[in-house]
């Protein structure tokens, strides 16, 4: 099997197809979830405003768990 | 205070260490890209600015004691104010000091902020009356300009003669100025979080794009994983009074109290690097030098965090200093769900000792609970960070904050003034232009554009 070239990025060696999948998870889940806020906020009786940055953060936050499934590490400890 | 909002300062001390020692342990987190984001959250999710403030303080405890762990043991930076430390911890390593330099800069960490807490905060206390006097406008060239901006305008200056290029970072600021006041005129009001944000992961989103060329992309590309060497460590003392030697202690105290101060208008990674120089040429024994930089930097890079945020917030009203202009702005932008900024709102609602009280718990949780946590499982916790957590997760969690937040300050056409401002600061910071420079001309920009302007030329 091919192996996939890597880049390198604040020295982490990173695939640029995880990455894009990383950003993409995360932003999707950060929009649906700031974009759910007037329901979520007429639910609770709040400003829509108040509540839209904290689920916003909510839902970028799920999409980082999620990416730490779907991403490798990409870094070898050699203990000396 | 009530009870309510000391459970309050408790609870997110303690949350924002937790979070921030494993930010501070990942190699290569943006102090910017971290703090100012989640910060910035905070206030617009509607916590009260005070209780943002603590968790700001504990971040710094936390992030600034953690990133240089992953320096001393693997000779990797945590954040951009480790990479001064990187020389030192190669100098210490290499004579079996790898667990000696780590547990320095722990102490060092804690004696750096608690000095800088009280010299800060008993300065500012002093110089308050100060305030109002720097607030003050004055008319120049038909334009009004606050006595602040000159403030702003010389350590502007000073930093873009300490950038790597210097040149090209004078001709830089009137052009960035022109070019935030320009898509401001085009947005129609005075747009701040999509700029600020850009300028956070420009150099980031440089390096994206660059891998994006065919022919650029070639020098970024390398085949298979990364090696990370890990020394290991003895056991060390839970006693930070037996770690530094008196000599250590006099010098982390002397410099935390000096560029606390210095870091109202200059810049903190530059003055880490300063100071710990200085010290390091200083000493005739390479090894000793390089042990002393190195505690002495730690020390350094809380102290110019506290001071940085601290006198420009509490005394001033207005960033002007990298730091306040970088993590800290958030604390100097309007609300407008309280009607004011953060730091007005601080300043006006809280008595002092009320401020200074919670700051010192804030500390004091952060260090209670990560000074015992980082001293026994440093090791364990930078195994685990590195074996567990890919970067393309850590990465693509502040690329959509930063995209949802741009999209909330001016929706789509907030996201794309991102780009371009992201894009244009990563070539600057590329060519040698530090991003304090770009930070400090977002803060001045529609002074300097008034100025410029009125200019009979």
């Amino acid at each position: 099997m091919k192996e996939e070239v890597c880049y390198e990025l604040y020295g982490e060696h990173i695939s640029l197809k995880e990455l894009g999948i990383s950003v993409l998870v995360s932003t999707s889940f950060a929009m649906l979830f700031f974009s759910a806020a007037p329901a979520v906020s007429g639910v609770l009786g709040v400003q829509p405003a108040g509540i839209s940055i904290t689920l916003g953060a909510l839902g970028a936050t799920i999409g980082f768990a999620i990416s730490v499934l779907i991403s490798k590490v990409k870094r070898v400890v050699v203990e000396v | 205070m009530d009870p309510l909002s000391l459970l309050m300062v408790l609870v997110l001390s303690a949350v924002s260490t937790l979070l921030y020692i494993f930010v501070g342990i990942l190699p290569g987190t943006d102090e910017t890209a971290t703090m100012a984001p989640i910060a910035l959250t905070l206030l617009l999710a509607g916590l009260d600015p005070l209780l943002v403030l603590v968790w700001f303080i504990a971040s710094i405890a936390a992030f600034k004691m953690a990133d240089s762990i992953p320096v001393a043991l693997a000779g990797i930076p945590g954040g951009v104010m480790a990479v001064p430390q990187v020389p030192d911890a190669i100098v210490a390593k290499e004579q079996g000091l790898a667990d000696t330099i780590l547990r320095k800069g722990i102490a060092a960490s804690i004696v750096g902020q608690v000095v800088a807490l009280a010299v800060t905060l008993s300065i500012s206390y002093y110089l308050m009356p100060a305030g109002d006097w720097l607030r003050t406008a004055d008319v120049v060239l038909g334009v009004k300009v606050a006595r602040w901006f000159w403030l702003v305008l010389a350590g502007l200056v000073v930093l873009a003669l300490t950038s790597r290029s210097r040149y090209v970072a004078l001709i830089s600021i009137p052009s960035f100025a022109l070019l935030i006041q320009g898509l401001r005129g085009v947005y129609g009001r005075t747009i701040f979080v999509s700029f600020f944000l850009g300028i956070t992961i420009g150099p980031m989103l440089f390096e994206l794009l660059s891998m994006l060329h065919k022919d650029l992309r070639q020098a970024y590309a390398r085949r298979g994983m990364k090696e990370v060497r890990l020394v290991r460590i003895g056991k060390i003392s839970l006693n930070p009074l037996k770690i530094l030697s008196k000599d250590e202690l006099i010098h982390c105290s002397a410099w935390s109290a000096v560029t606390s101060i210095l870091a109202t208008v200059m810049s903190p990674v530059g003055l880490t690097i300063l100071i710990g120089d200085l010290l390091r040429e200083s000493s005739k024994d390479k090894t000793r030098g390089a042990v002393l930089a190195y505690t002495v930097r730690d020390a350094i890079k809380n102290a110019t965090y506290i001071g940085g945020t601290l006198i420009p917030l509490l005394v001033i009203g207005e960033p002007t200093g990298p730091m306040a202009a970088g993590p800290a702005a958030p604390f100097f932008q309007k609300l407008d769900s309280i009607g004011m900024s953060p730091r007005d709102y601080i300043v006006s609602r809280y008595d002092y000792p009320t401020v200074v009280l919670m700051l010192f718990i804030a500390t004091a949780v952060s260090f209670f609970i990560a000074y015992p946590v980082l001293v026994k499982y440093s090791r364990k916790l930078t195994l685990a960070v590195f074996r567990r957590v890919p970067a393309e997760a850590l990465y693509g969690l502040f690329i959509a904050i930063v995209i949802m937040l741009s999209y909330y300050d001016a929706k789509l056409a907030g996201v794309f003034g991102t780009l371009v401002v992201s894009m244009v600061s990563g070539a600057l910071w590329k060519l040698g232009v530090s991003l304090g420079v770009l930070f400090m001309t977002l803060v001045a920009a529609p002074t300097l554009v008034g100025l410029l302007t009125a200019l009979p030329l």
